[in-house]
């Protein structure tokens, strides 16, 4: 009976001491080295801290314990075992090894028996993780049923131990009777307790990582496509639009550097579309171009608009293209509500990625843009002394013929019509071969014995779809740099054939001229720039030039066309 | 009536332009040609007062030909071009005046009186003339531009002017005496200009006469009067 009570009041006292180390357990797992560590794979640093905070935790169980007779009931072996089972056997062990040289250090009759049972339950606790591990159950390293059990054999060894090797023999069993039942069920539920906290402190982060990366996932699918556009009142209430209903703040606002672009939420009663920015916060965020941040706790964010407006906090955000300040987005928060840091982050994230988003619609609006100036420049390029030495050849012809010269210019007119044609980027090789014909009668009588011309065009190929302006600047340059650069009779020869699926357009003359020049001229360059833009990138020019012989150059396109 | 060349490389241009001077009535074309070599050539044959030049010709433009020019027969030069691009180098180099394509009859008459009075007044024309870094020669139907470089010397004879390479030798309407004046070339005889990065020996003759050996092992007469100067040149 004496000795049932006893054993209670040391089943009480350990729990107590359990409680010590649980509420340590719950600390450690607010740390920061806690959040960064994962079981599975522990780097040999972790596992040194690992060492100390066990080691730590064990020898605190022995200095916590209750002198019994001559020896200490104590919560020990939570931490060796914990070791064990978390690290594996070398950690166990270690940890275990520590502690019990520790105990046997305060002596006693049982300081042999406990250093080396210390020892024993940290390599218990390293084996269930060697077995666990090759039965790949890694998930249950952190249940508690198996922090439990494990602690309770590694607690009932460490009697069997006692009995064993502790001197005098019936005092030991004095002893384990006293002990036996207080220490294996301490120890196994504060193993069990510990794992738990443990585990959800884990499963917390988890969970709310988790649904942090959902939410900005959701949120950034959600907007991008709508900055593609541009920004703008109406793409600028969108956003907002999703970013208050993603994050569940009390207001949205996005801002120009001057006014404000959209309001979603909370006092958009007052706080108007168009209007100027009054918040001196964002007006902080624009001018020293950094984040701005009134939590509403010591920096107070206050409605410069309206006594009665709900708001209280805000993160106003700058939001930039290609460093350049554009505006801001600005989270806002009600008096009566804390702003959560997960919305401070994730207004900052999303801030980011809409910048990004802003520079690539840039981006594809100059491309676009550099596009079409290419071709108003490729049309540009029409040389003036083409159109004064066609209209004075035009003016000689009438004095002696001017049927011909009547057939000139209307190949003239046709040209010019051609070139201030501006529909799409394509056009038939039909229609690119009309331009060309005006262009060379022309030339052909400008020139007249100087220049023949060669024709080989494969008929069925007609329909077939270039970038619209591709083969004039190619025929111009042969006539500009090779023909009107002889003395001798120039011939350019114009051919479109198939060529193992796809067609070969090449232009020729006989001036070979080209190696002297050097580089393409920025017609050539137009050219082949948006053969690439439009027929893809294996598409392009290409030029072979025999000094004084021939230059060729030759264009490939897909048969099936461009586009 | 003033004498003309008109240098165009369209048959058409040509025409045209002598079909406007002949309405005109004050200036008689005494030729047209098509090119820079055959210009110089009908300018050293026909001495016209004035030249109508294209600017833009093959192989040598309006400008490279006014450059092979002796200067004795220098003609006063009105360029006619398309585009007026070069409109302002053309007042630089002081041209008498400058057409544009099509030309204006109007103008034309203006040009021509303007080319009346200066002849008149017996005014020389003037031009900056550039340095000649390549000869044209006539090979066959081309004309091949010669760098400077690779001239070893030129020579005149009965047959014309020919300039002299390591291993070729080509003839070229330019005249001596412009290339003496325009190019690094020396004079080392009446006959013959020498480049004298391409001297390999020089035989000293008796009587103040020497012989050069070219690098491509050629020999060149020195005479007395410009021996002295190529010694004074050359440091000797």
């Amino acid at each position: 009976m004496d000795l049932l009570t006893f054993s209670l009041h040391n089943v009480f006292a350990l729990l107590q001491q359990m409680s010590v180390f649980l509420v340590i357990a719950y600390l450690f797992t607010k740390s920061p080295f806690f959040r960064s560590f994962h079981i599975q794979t522990l780097h040999p640093r972790q596992l040194l801290l690992l060492y100390f905070i066990f080691s730590v935790f064990s020898i605190l169980g022995t200095y916590f314990g209750l002198q019994v007779s001559g020896a200490i009931a104590n919560t020990r072996a939570i931490g060796a075992v914990l070791a064990g089972i978390i690290g594996g056997p070398l950690l166990g062990g270690a940890v275990g090894l520590t502690a019990g040289l520790h105990r046997f250090s305060l002596g006693g009759f049982t300081a042999v028996s406990c250093g080396i049972s210390t020892t024993m339950e940290g390599l218990i606790g390293g084996l269930v993780h060697l077995y666990l591990l090759r039965r790949y159950q890694q998930h249950r390293l952190l249940s508690p049923t198996v922090a439990f059990l494990t602690t309770l054999v590694a607690e009932v060894t460490q009697m069997v131990i006692i009995l064993i090797l502790a001197k005098p023999f019936d005092q030991a069993v004095a002893l384990v009777r006293i002990i036996a039942l207080p220490m294996i069920l301490a120890n196994s539920c504060g193993a069990a307790i510990f794992v738990s906290i443990i585990r959800d402190q884990r499963k917390m982060y988890d969970e709310l990582s988790v649904t942090f990366s959902a939410k900005a996932l959701k949120m950034a699918e959600r907007t991008v496509a709508i900055l593609g556009r541009g920004l703008d009142n109406e793409t600028a209430q969108e956003v907002a639009s999703v970013i208050w209903e993603e994050t569940g703040v009390g207001a949205v606002a996005i801002t120009d550097r001057e006014k404000v672009l959209a309001f979603v939420g909370q006092g958009d009663d007052h706080h108007l579309i168009g209007t100027g920015i009054s918040s001196s916060q964002v007006k902080k965020a624009i001018r020293e171009d950094r984040i701005v941040y009134a939590d509403g706790g010591e920096k107070k964010w206050r409605c410069s608009l309206s006594e009665g407006c709900p708001l209280g906090s805000v993160l106003s955000v700058p939001l930039r293209v290609d460093n350049e300040l554009v505006g801001t987005i600005n989270l806002f928060e009600p008096k009566n509500k804390l702003f959560l840091v997960t919305n401070r982050t994730l207004g900052e994230g999303i801030t980011k990625l809409l910048s990004d988003q802003l520079l690539y619609s840039r981006y594809i609006e100059q491309k676009n843009l550099l596009t079409t100036a290419e071709l108003k420049l490729a049309r540009a390029q029409v040389s003036p002394h083409f159109l004064f030495n066609a209209l004075n050849t035009i003016i000689a012809i009438i004095r002696k013929d001017s049927d011909r010269a009547r057939d000139l210019l209307l190949h003239l007119s046709n040209f010019f019509r051609k070139n201030l044609k501006q529909t799409g980027d394509l056009a038939t090789l039909e229609e690119e071969l009309n331009h060309v014909q005006s262009y060379l009668v022309i030339e052909k009588a400008r020139f007249e014995d100087r220049l023949q011309l060669e024709m080989d065009i494969d008929p069925t190929l007609m329909s077939l779809r270039l970038p619209v302006f591709t083969l004039q600047p190619i025929v111009e340059n042969a006539i500009k740099h090779g023909i009107s650069a002889m003395l001798g009779q120039g011939v350019i020869r114009l051919a479109v054939v198939r060529q193992s699926g796809s067609v070969r357009i090449t232009v020729e003359d006989n001036a070979g001229n080209f190696i002297e020049r050097g580089l393409k001229g920025l017609g050539l360059n137009i050219v082949e720039k948006r053969i690439k833009n439009l027929c893809g990138k294996n598409h392009g020019l290409e030029i072979t030039c025999i000094p004084q012989e021939r230059t060729e150059i030759a264009i490939t396109v897909p048969e099936g066309g461009c586009g | 009536m003033i004498r003309a060349l008109i240098v165009d490389d369209e048959l058409h241009a040509r025409e045209e332009m002598a079909a406007l001077l002949a309405e005109n009535g004050v200036i008689e074309v005494v030729g047209s040609c098509g090119n820079g070599i055959d210009a110089l050539k009908m300018i050293n044959k026909l001495r016209p007062e004035v030249l109508f030049l294209d600017i833009e010709m093959p192989v040598v433009g309006g400008f490279e030909l006014l450059n092979m020019v002796t200067r004795e027969i220098m003609p006063h030069v009105v360029f006619v071009t398309a585009y007026d691009q070069y409109s302002l180098k053309a007042f630089e180099e002081k041209t008498l005046d400058y057409l544009l394509k099509p030309v204006d009859p109007v103008r034309l008459t203006k040009t021509v009186a303007k080319l009346q009075q200066t002849i008149g007044e017996n005014r020389r024309p003037v031009y900056q003339t550039e340095e000649i870094r390549r000869i044209p020669c006539l090979l066959g139907n081309r004309i091949r531009l010669i760098d400077l470089d690779e001239v070893e010397f030129i020579a005149t004879t009965f047959a014309g002017v020919h300039a002299a390479t390591a291993d070729a030798e080509y003839f070229t309407e330019v005249t001596l005496k412009v290339l003496e004046e325009r190019t690094q070339l020396f004079r080392c005889h009446k006959q013959y200009l020498v480049n004298l990065d391409c001297i390999a020996e020089i035989i000293v003759l008796e009587a103040g006469l020497a012989k050069i050996v070219t690098r491509s092992g050629k020999r060149i007469p020195v005479s007395r009067r410009y021996f002295k100067l190529i010694k004074k040149k050359l440091y000797i």
